[in-house]
């Protein structure tokens, strides 16, 4: 495992994938669900905002990638305890809305995907918290 | 100061104690801080070794036996004490 020392630039990194490469990325979201209201759905217009967050997405995960690989190997197994324990409760999360909502339950259409995802990065923090204070 | 209760907790500490990292430190005066930046790690990362709850790669735990210029088993004891030289 890779134990070499912080460069350093390390933490400029750091702040782009804290701050604006999430923050980047919420905006395009908000942009793009606000852009759906005023335009016809099925048209291109529509699917070329549906698809704009995700160039930003894929930007977030290259910074995340990159935060990771230089990250100590205690900071890496902290980041694989959060994301494991993440996964499987997002998973559940996800399912049991989807079972509920057909079951009519708390209102159709209150528990879709794109009401629900921001609940999904609770689980992480969570599981960063509860790892960080093990390892504390 | 802190160098002396380091050492003096380690001692406290010693049952259940898998390493000598904290001892080794405070004999050369070194800093969580300091030791972590010598070994390219967190100060964290120091901290839960010292205190047990993390083991370190083996990558990482040959490199901070070669910091102290000792053996790695005189370092790390996985039965809790140091082994025993014929």
């Amino acid at each position: 495992m890779n134990s070499a020392p912080a460069s350093p630039d390390a933490p400029r990194p750091r702040l782009v994938l804290s701050f604006l490469v999430p923050a980047a990325f919420v905006g395009a979201y908000f942009a793009a669900r606000m852009g759906l209201e005023t335009v016809e759905p099925g048209s291109r217009a529509a699917i070329a905002l549906a698809l704009l967050p995700v160039p930003f997405f894929a930007f977030l995960i290259h910074a995340y990638t990159r935060a990771v690989r230089g990250m100590d190997e205690l900071e890496r197994r902290i980041q694989l305890e959060a994301l494991a324990f993440a996964f499987p409760v997002g998973l559940l999360v996800a399912f049991t809305a989807g079972l509920l909502e057909l079951a009519g339950f708390p209102g159709k259409g209150n528990w879709d995907l794109p009401r629900l995802w921001p609940l999904l990065l609770l689980p992480y923090w969570f599981g960063l918290v509860r790892s960080r204070r093990r390892y504390a | 100061m802190t160098s002396l209760l380091d050492f003096l907790s380690c001692v406290a500490d010693t049952a259940g104690v898998d390493n000598r990292l904290r001892v080794l430190r405070a004999e050369r005066e070194w800093s969580q801080a300091e030791l972590a930046e010598r070994l390219g790690v967190s100060r964290q990362t120091v901290n839960a070794i010292e205190t047990g709850k993390y083991d370190p790669s083996l990558p990482l735990a040959f490199q901070i036996a070669r910091l102290f210029a000792q053996r790695i088993e005189d370092v790390f004891f996985p039965d809790g004490k140091p082994e025993v030289r014929p």
